[in-house]
């Protein structure tokens, strides 16, 4: 016999993420609002994705071709999104620079999408006749096998740039210490912290966070895109005062903003 | 044209958002259920992904690139393992669950060994004091390599509750400042989805 | 070239070679290093410890190969506890590879401790859906395992009688090296409100660090130290103490080398 039924419409515990939804949703729309009027937004620069022009234009001198990793994620995981949506502009300045591009993939969900997505770019660059078909090619969902294999096309057909963008695992260490063999430029972003110290080691530049969820709307630099990441630095800054406060009432006998926060 | 998919990742995506709010049983279900379906989906797409490594590896053969005669041994692979699965199965006991077993398994492993060398000769080329920074990240990197592991303790009593404050005090501080960081990116990304301000998925940035 | 400049350009397979050897001549000719047992593996095993006998456990063994160093003896480790405890064990998997593992866990773990198959434990093998099957144990567990794995229905099997979700699950322990910990903690621990138990590899366990303090989960055992530290507190001899003098004997080399290359690259500057 198996448990009671759950016969409620809401759940109270899950108020405070309502809430906090509801506030991110209202901080995106006053951004958005923003932007739309013409308001100036700035985005400090980061590092590795004005390298990722440099590694494109490298590889275009070169007449090497850029290898882009877009994770080990299917497309439920977040990471693997944000990559999706660097891969369209990263396409993008590839065909406009005449340059190409090589996106060996472990899920074939992904591969599906970013062979659209590539596509379509070199379409938008009137450059629909310079994309290669297979290009974008399905490897294997076995994470050691897609290791082997694409260790094997980084030491093989030496990449001039290697760009990791989306989830790793594991496999983090062995891609850039592979590629850093060939003396490619590195540049990487993942969400997962356990990775993160891999790429820092290995890599030339590393998006850490945040920063490869940021990373779409600093390339594109559309205002509504840029404004979408104020409205996250709001909500960020808004739960750092939250905690600061929670973590102060606390001290002084006052437990009740700590309680309202815990989640369940 | 491209108006339909974005009508249909904010109804569908404003439903999940939905769901996770509703314990209702049959809230829930529907929840199950798509997740089944995810399941699905996948193992069709499953079937194009053997289609574009076919065509990778068939395009090698074909134009006999360097290396050909190893695309020639995946494709052999591939169609040998799909053709030993529809006849047998895959249950334990058959021929692909021994192949798996006894070739997958081991590669799979040594593959995964191979990271000790690698993680060895990463640090020893990027753990160097060429500022403050990069000093601090090496002198934890060693306190805390020393530290975690038995000979650790042999050389000091109070290493081990050392490397285990720093796990649990600076570490985590950074990490959950991180997570923060990274839950909040997250939150963004699949809200622009789902909203339609970011359509880059679809093959057409925004 | 002198030196300290041929060893800041040290061919990267003189590395290997010290790291290999670092590797086997511990096993080769061990030293058995002293392990001290951490809060964390102090706490999961008091949780095993303070169950009455005849609880009934889940225990997802969700690994592959690739992860099997770190996290076989963790497992072995666990499930021998669970068998001295008297403990009744429900065990599942839910990656396509890990009956191959579970299996020979489970066959060594109940051999040690003098188990059967069906009256000390179960195994209903592999499913595939991570999320699906964890909510769906919740309604039934029948509907998921209909049979176990090796086809007897769980009808037949005496320690599943009036076992078929949650609400008769005493402790859940999930042993991982994926983001399956993340959906056990979602689902398990947080909805069905189970005690809930990790085992994970070396890298993932800080992340599992906020749980333990938010008592989300119970126990924590982390990587091969972790499970060296289990098989110490079980007084038990496994891979993972062994592994542990090859392990200690690699972060010295490691720590070693770093330290020789800072050295040859202060000596490098100050003579240029």
């Amino acid at each position: 016999m198996g448990a009671e039924l759950d016969t409620r419409w809401f759940d109270p515990a899950r108020t405070n993420l309502l809430v906090g939804l509801l506030l991110f949703l209202t901080f995106l729309a006053i951004n958005v609002l923003r932007a739309k009027r013409g308001g100036s937004i700035y985005i400090r620069p980061l590092a590795g994705l004005k390298a990722l022009d440099e590694a494109i234009g490298r590889a275009t001198e070169m007449g090497r071709s850029i290898l882009y990793m877009p994770g080990l994620g299917s497309m439920e995981e977040v990471g693997t999104l944000a990559s999706i949506t660097i891969v369209s502009r990263v396409a993008r300045k590839v065909a406009d620079l005449g340059c190409s591009m090589q996106v060996p993939c472990y899920d074939p969900v992904v591969m599906a999408i970013i062979d659209g997505v590539v596509r379509e770019a070199y379409l938008e660059a009137g450059r629909g006749d310079e994309f290669k078909p297979g290009s974008v090619h399905y490897v294997s969902a076995q994470q050691f096998a897609y290791v082997a294999a694409v260790s094997g096309i980084m030491l093989r057909e030496r990449p001039a740039a290697n760009v990791f963008m989306g989830s790793f695992y594991a496999e983090s260490l062995f891609l850039a210490e592979t590629g850093n063999l060939t003396g490619a430029i590195q540049i990487a972003g993942c969400d997962k912290v356990t990775q993160l110290p891999f790429f820092v080691c290995a890599c030339d530049y590393t998006l850490m966070g945040e920063e490869l969820f940021a990373a779409s709307a600093y390339i594109g630099r559309e205002p509504i895109q840029l404004a979408t990441i104020a409205a996250q630095d709001w909500a960020k800054a808004l739960a750092a005062a939250m905690i600061v406060a929670a973590i102060a009432l606390s001290a002084l006998g006052h437990p009740e903003l700590g309680r309202l926060l815990h989640t369940s | 044209m491209r108006s339909g998919p974005v009508i249909l990742t904010f109804l569908v995506g404003t439903a999940l958002i939905a769901l996770f709010f509703i314990p209702h049983h049959k809230a829930q279900a529907i929840n199950a259920e798509l997740l089944v379906w995810a399941t699905v989906i996948y193992a069709f797409a499953l079937i194009l992904g053997s289609i574009s490594l076919w065509n990778t590896h068939a395009r090698k053969i074909r134009l006999k690139t360097e290396g050909w005669p190893y695309s020639l041994v995946t494709l052999f692979a591939l169609v040998v393992v799909t053709a030993l699965g529809v006849w047998q199965g895959v249950g334990e006991g058959t021929v692909v669950s021994r192949i798996y077993n006894m070739v997958n398994s081991p590669l799979a492993s040594t593959m995964f060994a191979l990271l000790a060398f690698f993680i060895a000769s990463a640090a020893f080329r990027a753990f160097r004091a060429r500022n403050v920074e990069a000093t601090l990240l090496l002198v934890t990197a060693v306190l805390m390599m020393i530290g975690r592991v038995s000979i650790g303790e042999f050389i000091w009593k109070g290493f081990p509750g050392f490397t285990e404050w720093l796990l649990d005090v600076p570490n985590l501080a950074a990490k959950r400042a991180i997570a923060i960081g990274v839950g909040l990116g997250a939150v963004s990304i699949g809200l622009k989805i789902i909203l339609g301000i970011e359509r880059g998925y679809l093959g057409r940035s925004r | 070239m002198s030196w300290m400049a041929r060893i800041l350009a040290i061919d990267r397979r003189v590395i290997f070679v010290l790291v290999g050897l670092g590797t086997a001549i511990p096993l080769l000719w061990p030293v058995n290093l002293p392990i001290t047992v951490t809060p964390r593996v102090e706490a999961a095993y008091q949780t095993i410890e303070a169950l009455p006998a005849g609880s009934t456990v889940l225990i997802s063994m969700d690994y592959e190969p690739d992860t099997m160093a770190e996290l076989q003896p963790m497992s072995i480790a666990v499930l021998r506890h669970c068998f001295r405890r008297n403990l009744k064990l429900i065990v599942i998997t839910l990656y396509p590879a890990g009956p191959g593992l579970v299996e020979p866990a489970l066959r060594l773990a109940a051999a040690a401790e003098g188990k059967e198959r069906n009256k000390d434990y179960a195994f209903l093998g592999y499913k595939s859906g991570f999320q699906a099957v964890m909510i769906a144990l919740g309604e039934s567990i029948r509907q998921q395992f209909p049979v176990d794995f090796y086809k007897t229905p769980l009808d037949s099997i005496p320690i599943l009688r009036g076992v078929n979700s949650y609400s008769k699950i005493d402790l859940v322990i999930n042993l991982t090296a994926s983001t399956a910990a993340d959906y056990w903690i979602q689902f398990a621990a947080s909805r069905y409100h189970k005690p809930l138990i990790l085992g994970v590899t070396a890298v993932m366990a800080t992340d599992y660090y906020p749980y333990l303090s938010s008592r989300q989960i119970l126990g924590l055992v982390g990587g091969m130290k972790g499970a060296a530290e289990y098989e110490k507190r079980m007084d038990i001899f496994g891979d993972a103490r062994r592994g542990m003098d090859a392990q200690s004997l690699v972060h010295v080399i490691i720590a070693g080398l770093v330290i020789l290359g800072n050295a040859a690259l202060l000596t490098t500057r100050k003579t240029a």
